[in-house]
């Protein structure tokens, strides 16, 4: 998975709304995301946490990216 | 560089050999190019729409030559070249297939976009039957789009046939294989306007397997893969492959490791850049100054040369 651009990082990080650990978890589940045989992730071991991973990545990209207008922090 | 139309569909494909390979073989390692007919809007939703990608051969073209350029090293200033080794580069065949006018339907959508990113993701299983169709076959699979909204490129891993033979190796005392045969093809949605090492990045994933080493991405706490382990304190040895210790890197040298990661990395062949399996937009030199670290490369180049002597 390609690496966020910088500028895109700024812009996450410059809205007051976002912390740092917001983004780094948005990031971490959409690379851990790629690292499960998607096959296998349908198994009723796997299946629960994948859920659980896209369910939590909603939440995050609802917080990150729903209001794209940049605001900068004061 | 050879080319010509196809004649056993409808559509109207045009089929470019820009690496010949191994033609001693009727099954040499094949990376294909693949302009991507039709996007799944969003993934999982089982709608699709035509990819504007199959109304664009120049800029098709132009990606192609890119992630040519970025995969045997010739970008300006492009310090990994790891597949121009002579002893693996000459053994890659390379082929490009533009198609257009195919209905957007699920066999023929390479592409999803994504619904909680702006990824384009991979439909892996589709790839292969996708070019059966134009008695094509790949070990590793790019789709190039022209989605409006999703240019972020991402990749999944091979899945190996594990049933098969290959040349095994060990890690960390674990009997592993480089598997000649996959499953599925690793497979890419590479946006068209993707630049730098981000083909090379990506195929990185895609040679990499889910059953025999893992080549996770380094700019996040990852997992543990083959490029990365977790644990703190970071040891002096990160990993020993094949039986010979290979040094972890204590430092993440030029970024730094955050605090709170349990993720550490390899030692690094050029210590004052990224790997370019990390953050290699951050790179001082500029990405296309970095390299793989020492055992994502000695992996890599281990798998390829594995795959490029199958009969």
């Amino acid at each position: 998975m390609e690496p966020l651009k910088p500028e895109t990082v700024k812009d996450l990080l410059d809205r007051p709304h976002v912390a740092p650990a917001d983004v780094e978890e948005y990031q971490r589940l959409l690379a851990e995301r790629f690292t499960v045989d998607p096959d296998a992730a349908m198994a009723p071991a796997l299946k629960a946490a994948a859920q659980e991973r896209e369910t939590r990545l909603k939440e995050l990209y609802q917080k990150l990216f729903a209001d794209r207008t940049p605001v900068r922090k004061r | 560089m050879g080319e010509g139309p196809m004649s056993n569909v409808t559509a109207t494909p045009t089929v470019k050999v820009i690496r010949e390979g191994d033609t001693s073989k009727p099954n040499a390692f094949t990376i294909v190019i693949v302009s991507n007919p039709a996007l799944e809007t969003p993934w999982h939703s089982g709608t699709f729409a035509v990819d504007s990608i199959t109304n664009n051969e120049a800029n098709f073209d132009g990606c192609v030559a890119y992630i040519n350029e970025s995969l045997f090293g010739d970008l300006p200033g492009q310090a990994e070249t790891f597949l121009a080794d002579p002893t693996i580069g000459p053994y890659i065949r390379l082929v490009s297939l533009f198609v257009d006018g195919l209905p957007a339907q699920d066999a023929n959508a390479l592409v999803a976009q994504d619904d909680v990113s702006n990824i384009a993701v991979a439909r892996r299983t589709v790839f292969a039957p996708f070019l059966a169709r134009f008695e094509l076959s790949a070990d590793i699979a790019y789709a190039v789009t022209a989605s409006a909204t999703h240019t972020r490129a991402s990749a999944w891993f091979m899945s190996d046939d594990d049933a098969q033979g290959g040349v095994p190796f060990t890690l960390n005392g674990v009997s592993l294989v480089h598997r000649y045969h996959h499953l599925i093809p690793g497979t890419v949605a590479l946006p068209v306007t993707s630049t730098s090492l981000t083909a090379l990045h990506e195929l990185g994933h895609a040679l990499s397997s889910y059953t025999n080493g893992m080549v996770v991405d380094l700019y996040v706490d990852s997992r543990e893969g083959l490029n990365n382990r977790q644990g703190r304190p970071i040891p002096h040895d990160f990993a020993t492959y094949n039986g010979e210790a290979i040094v972890a890197d204590p430092s993440r040298d030029s970024l730094g490791y955050p605090v709170g990661w349990q993720s550490y990395h390899c030692s690094l062949l050029d210590p004052a850049n990224p790997a370019v399996m990390d953050d290699y937009w951050k790179a001082k030199g500029g990405p296309e100054a970095c390299r793989h670290d020492a055992i994502t490369r000695r992996f890599l180049a281990d798998r390829l040369r594995a795959k490029i002597s199958r009969y």
